[in-house]
């Protein structure tokens, strides 16, 4: 298998219907898999333990950001890790999208390669509307976003090369983490690319996925943090 | 109005206060020392009312009662403050220790998983 030089980390909170599922789809491309249990109340850290994919488990829960980065520090801790993927557990990303963002970041093109689901031209309209203007209007009021003209701050599929992987220093817990990852890289001399890819909109992701309500944490968030 | 000047310094303090993530020796000692202040202050206030109607009056407050409200407010509003960057910092360190503990635990449950190899075998 020639991914063998990729990390894929999942952060994992209370997804046991679907986690399995997705770890399996990803071990057909990727070998090294390790996910971060935020401290589930349901089964998923039985899930995981059926497959073949690392866990690191938070004694308590943190948020979903504070799950990304002890996998990154567990998959730089490996030997042999170059790319590390970013990869949400509720099965929302095409493991073919992280596949085509790794290859982008190996040929050299990027040293962070960042998913957006609004680059492709009919990919667009898949995004339900609502879901639509609030990525939007967070992207918009993202200063650094702006800046790298980035079309979609809140996608969870991003690939890292190891420099960036070594130096990312992600602090906030909540969901505010992907505007600080867009921020931490709009101040760091790094290679950013973002490549289109799909999201699948499930019913399952969508009683999952971040409402409405949310997008004002996300968007209070991000104003406290640029303060 | 006197009182106004010194409300919205104290206003300003807060600020200062906030935004200043340092918080040395100077500032933790400057705190007690306006703790037992306002103690002193509100014993005074207790025993002697008609001296702080006096004293109101002197800031531009009409009674003794609403400058204490006022100071109460200001007091209030610092103890939040204090409480809250309390609480973030504790909650920086219990995320700190809690990847630590998460990692640690990883390396040997992996381990027993045969996932991750000894340092005695070859590296993947």
């Amino acid at each position: 298998m020639d991914n063998d030089d990729t990390w894929v980390i999942i952060p994992v909170y209370n997804e046991d219907n679907v986690i399995a599922q997705v770890v399996a789809d990803l071990q057909a491309t990727f070998r090294n898999i390790v996910c971060v249990d935020d401290g589930s109340t349901d089964g998923s850290v039985a899930q995981i333990a059926t497959t073949a994919a690392h866990l690191v488990r938070h004694p308590i829960n943190l948020g979903q950001g504070a799950a990304l980065q002890p996998g990154l520090r567990y998959a730089l801790a490996r030997p042999g890790g170059r790319f590390f993927v970013t990869f949400d557990a509720d099965g929302q990303h095409r493991v073919a999208d992280a596949a085509r963002m790794v290859d982008t970041a190996r040929s050299g093109l990027a040293d962070v390669v960042l998913g957006s689901r609004f680059l492709g031209q009919h990919e667009g309209h898949r995004v339900p509307l609502l879901k639509r203007a609030v990525l939007r209007l967070v992207v918009a009021l993202s200063p650094a976003a702006r800046t790298m003209r980035l079309t979609d701050a809140h996608n969870g599929l991003r690939v890292f090369n190891r420099t960036v992987a070594d130096q990312l220093r992600i602090k906030m817990n909540g969901m505010a983490h992907a505007s600080e990852i867009v921020s931490l890289l709009a101040r760091s001399p790094w290679t950013v690319r973002e490549l289109p890819v799909t999201i699948r909109y499930t019913e399952y992701s969508r009683s999952k996925g971040q409402s409405l309500i949310n997008g004002i944490n996300i968007l209070f968030d991000l104003a406290v943090y640029q303060r | 109005m006197i009182v106004q000047i010194i409300l919205l310094l104290a206003a300003l303090g807060a600020l200062v206060y906030f935004v200043r993530r340092a918080h040395n020796v100077r500032i933790r000692a400057s705190k007690r020392i306006a703790f037992f202040a306002f103690i002193v202050v509100n014993i005074y206030a207790v025993l002697r009312p008609d001296d702080m109607t006096w004293i109101a009056q002197q800031v531009g407050v009409g009674r003794g009662t609403d400058l204490v409200v006022y100071l109460l407010v200001v007091a209030f509003v610092f103890g939040m403050l204090n409480t809250y960057l309390r609480q973030r910092e504790i909650s920086n360190h219990l995320t700190d220790l809690a990847r630590t503990v998460a990692l640690r635990d990883a390396e040997s449950a992996n381990r027993d998983r045969r996932l991750v190899r000894d340092r005695a075998d070859r590296p993947l």
